[in-house]
């Protein structure tokens, strides 16, 4: 087994209660679909990976990763074009005095547009999520990772396809 | 032992296919839930019976750490990225001696005597799939070479 990069992000580290606080408002956005909020929580060039999200075409593989301002801001904006009610529930959240927290959140929506290779049959989802963000001292997000299960959120929309 | 301490040890153990030692860290009462797989149970059982086919199934794993923290709760939280090359039948898929590599995030709940209480890991059971040649969610036994 090897260990390396045992934390990220940089500058001064914020008290756990504040950094959750942040992760907080930055799902109250998410839930009120205002994605400019979201990406103003966020340091400019923050970090974004959602790691199950690859996108295999006969080329290339596409994955979810790159900045917030970028990537994800298109992932988000996407979704909830195609999720109209999209919502969530945080239902746990874990800071350390580091600026490192870690969410579990369940996310849930209502298919009305196709989602990649999920065509839209109006199926509804519900997925529990693991969101590990960083905040710096001056209360910004500048990296996020997501997990989730994508075998879950296929299935549950009729999407029966791998790739 | 400090919690970061203790999760070194348990993906140490993982990577070597200790099931037994990893239960040797746990409370009697530990939980798992291992999420993709909808399983959330004892440790002592569903915990085991994952890791015990996962070592079985890999026998060359390895186990990288990639980073990991202590919450206020003592809770250690862990990206990780598993890959070996599949030896026998895995979750149902069957063995086509592929190698594979996975990203998954774990938290160790750890108590103050320094046990492990509670295992929730998440990845993504979809990207399993694809790396070990599985082709329908609805067929996870039938794999394309």
């Amino acid at each position: 087994m090897t260990t390396e990069a045992l934390r990220v992000g940089t500058g001064t580290a914020p008290c756990e209660d504040s950094a959750e606080a942040v992760v907080r408002a930055f799902f109250d956005a998410y839930r009120a679909h205002d994605v400019e909020r979201m990406v103003d929580l966020c340091a400019e060039g923050a970090g974004f990976r959602y790691v199950p999200f690859e996108v295999w075409g006969r080329q290339r593989v596409l994955y979810g990763e790159g900045k917030v301002c970028t990537v994800g801001k298109v992932i988000w904006t996407t979704l909830i074009d195609a999720f109209p009610d999209l919502a969530n529930a945080v239902t746990s959240l874990r800071a350390d005095g580091d600026g490192n927290v870690a969410a579990e959140v369940g996310i849930g929506g209502t298919q009305a547009k196709d989602f990649g290779i999920i065509a839209c049959t109006g199926g509804h989802y519900q997925v529990p999520h693991l969101f590990l963000f960083h905040v710096t001292g001056g209360g910004l997000i500048d990296d996020i990772v997501a997990y989730w299960d994508n075998v879950g959120w296929k299935k549950q929309l009729g999407c029966l396809e791998v790739d | 032992m400090s919690a970061r301490s203790l999760a070194a040890e348990f993906f140490a153990h993982m990577e070597a296919g200790d099931a037994d030692e990893i239960l040797g860290m746990m409370t009697p009462e530990a939980t798992v839930s291992l999420v993709p797989l909808n399983w959330h149970g004892p440790m002592a059982a569903d915990g085991a019976s994952y890791l015990r086919e996962l070592s079985r199934s890999f026998p060359d794993l390895l186990v990288r750490v990639r980073r990991l923290f202590v919450t206020g709760d003592n809770t250690a939280v862990a990206e990780i990225t598993i890959d070996g090359t599949q030896a026998d039948a895995f979750l149902a898929v069957a063995n086509q001696e592929k190698h594979f590599d996975l990203d998954q995030a774990w938290m160790l709940k750890v108590t103050p005597d320094d046990r492990i209480s509670a295992v929730i890991a998440y990845w993504d059971q979809n990207q399993l799939y694809r790396r070990l040649g599985v082709k329908r969610l609805d067929k996870i036994t039938i794999t394309a070479g």
